[in-house]
């Protein structure tokens, strides 16, 4: 595979969260607001590039029977960095993710690349791979997260900055609260696969 | 001293591990297709959750907060769940052959279960005592086999049914998901008074 | 015995090696996280009480105005909708609010973290620790429509710990 396709594929064709169907549990929790989704996936990249390209530099001293606490050890102190890291210089933004912080560590998505791309191959491919499927994510969980902050909450505030004004006094409560998240994701699924029906 | 029933029905009903928390979504939608195999990762969930919240909070306890250590939790609880999870599944298939053909193959799966993780984090935060933690974890694993149950015997159903193309296996499972939300949010109100 | 060390060895290294990175990430960050709680506490307790100084007792602040001793601060904590939610309650000596801050919740977005908002705490400013009730209870709070036990916890969560504030100080 080329390497810009390495890149690109976690984007679209095989983007993490509709393709794949990983990782989960965090982007139902935390679609909840733009902020939290921005903030989440940044810290799922961050991991993501570093456990893909920690591993891919070591892979060749790695027996396969350890693999499995090795890949734990390198992805959960990645997460605790991150963690506090995001304590210290983002306390308003760790406060609203909670648990799902350390949760990052038993994202399906940073398991499942580390173990079956980065052990096996080079630096610069598993690199652009956790980029790209850091990226895919990041597209994906923003976008479940405008729906849900935009229909749940009638406004969607970036930063800090009101982009879209509050447009009414009752937003659908629902879109915020679980059911909105299970709705939303299977919505986007349909829509995903229809768009494929069509296409071939 | 917390009320155990009122944990056990907060974290069964109130605040649902899968239909509220969003914890163990993964096995959630990828064994409830039948009901055979959501009653055997239920089970093995049970087991697993109780086990973690048992072994998880001593070692919180009494190694990590006397020295000051409390950011290493994520580390830690993560190791000790796999080597656990490593350990069982040795166990069962060299003593219990049957019980590891039902149950065995689920069990690595459940080291990435979020809930798993996820209950002993829980735990530490809501400030339980031991106690407390193994009952959030056994009756986190409960909530979290009812709700499985329940999403199987749905999709089975669906199975039967005249889905459109484009919903068919995830997003429809999604949207029976969704429903299933709405319905135990009546529970909210419970256990409160 | 070899290869089982040949096997671990590197399984050790990692171990030891990201051990001492997590250390070192901590010390790093430790200062930094300790001021950003401190400053918390303290905005709160100067909004909580405006103008007063703090001393820390037992679970609770004495708080004084000019060296006069004038009331008390404290945290109150109640379980919510979905999270602990932590309250820093400024109380006068006779037990009626100064004003409250909500230090941290982690209720449903739009419906239960609305209990931050001025609209809600404001009300509580002025009231006896007694009359600290919702309205359809018997006291003088409104709730927030659709986030009643948000509403409640920390309605309760105020009298409750300030009676035991009030309780312990007398003595």
């Amino acid at each position: 595979m080329s390497r810009y396709t390495e890149l690109t594929k976690g984007i679209f064709k095989c983007n993490p969260l509709f393709y794949l169907v990983l990782g989960l549990c965090p982007t139902l929790a935390v679609s909840t607001r733009v902020d939290n989704a921005l903030g989440m996936s940044l810290g799922v990249l961050f991991v993501l590039i570093g456990s893909n390209t920690l591993v891919s530099l070591v892979r060749r001293w790695i027996p396969a029977e350890v693999r499995i606490p090795c890949f734990i050890v390198v992805t959960a102190s990645l997460v605790t960095v991150v963690d506090l890291l995001m304590q210290g210089y983002a306390p308003d933004l760790y406060a609203r993710l909670g648990i799902y912080v350390p949760l990052i560590v038993v994202n399906c998505i940073i398991l499942g690349r580390v173990e079956a791309f980065a052990s096996k191959k080079p630096v610069l491919d598993s690199l652009l791979d956790a980029v790209g499927m850091g990226t895919g994510f990041m597209l994906g969980i923003t976008a479940i997260a405008i729906c849900r902050e935009l229909l749940g909450g009638g406004q969607l505030v970036l930063l800090g900055l009101t982009i879209v004004p509050a447009f009414t006094k009752s937003p659908a409560l629902v879109m915020v609260l679980a059911p909105g998240a299970f709705l939303t994701l299977g919505t986007i699924m349909a829509l995903s696969n229809y768009r494929k029906l069509r296409r071939g | 001293m917390e009320n155990l029933l009122l944990i056990a029905l907060s974290a069964i009903f109130v605040n649902n591990f899968v239909l509220f928390r969003f914890l163990g979504l993964c096995p959630f939608f990828g064994v409830s297709k039948k009901t055979s195999s959501a009653l055997g990762m239920g089970g093995a969930v049970i087991f697993v959750m109780t086990c973690a919240s048992a072994l998880t909070w001593p070692i919180y306890t009494y190694l990590l907060v006397p020295r000051g250590l409390q950011f290493m939790r994520t580390v830690v609880f993560i190791l000790v769940i796999a080597a656990f999870v490593q350990l069982i599944e040795m166990v069962i298939r060299k003593h219990a052959r049957e019980l590891y053909e039902a149950l065995g193959i689920y069990l690595p799966l459940i080291t990435t279960n979020c809930a798993v993780l996820g209950v002993a984090l829980l735990n530490v935060e809501e400030q339980y005592h031991f106690l407390g933690s193994v009952v959030n974890g056994f009756a986190g694993g409960v909530g979290f086999t009812l709700a499985l149950l329940l999403m199987s015997g749905i999709r089975e159903r669906l199975e039967l049914a005249e889905v459109p193309r484009s919903f068919r296996d995830l997003p429809i499972a999604f949207i029976s998901a969704a429903l299933l939300a709405f319905a135990f949010m009546a529970f909210s109100g419970l256990g409160v008074w | 015995m070899k290869k089982m060390l040949g096997i671990a060895l590197p399984l050790i290294v990692i171990c030891v090696l990201f051990g001492a990175v997590l250390a070192l990430v901590h010390e790093v960050t430790e200062p930094r996280i300790k001021e950003v709680e401190a400053a918390k506490i303290n905005a709160s307790l100067s909004y909580a009480f405006p103008g007063g100084e703090f001393a820390p007792m037992d679970g609770y602040y004495v708080v004084t105005v000019g060296g006069e001793e004038v009331g008390y601060a404290f945290i109150a904590e109640g379980k919510g909708f979905e999270s602990v939610i932590r309250t820093m309650v400024g109380m006068k000596k006779d037990g009626t609010i100064e004003r409250i801050y909500v230090i941290s919740q982690r209720e449903t977005p739009g419906l239960g973290t609305r209990i931050a908002e001025p609209e809600f705490t404001a009300q509580f400013t002025g009231y006896r620790l007694e009359e600290l009730r919702l309205r359809r209870e018997g006291g003088v709070i409104d709730g927030i429509t659709g986030a009643t036990i948000s509403s409640r916890a920390m309605t309760e969560s105020i009298r409750e710990t300030g009676l035991e504030v009030l309780n312990e100080s007398v003595y």
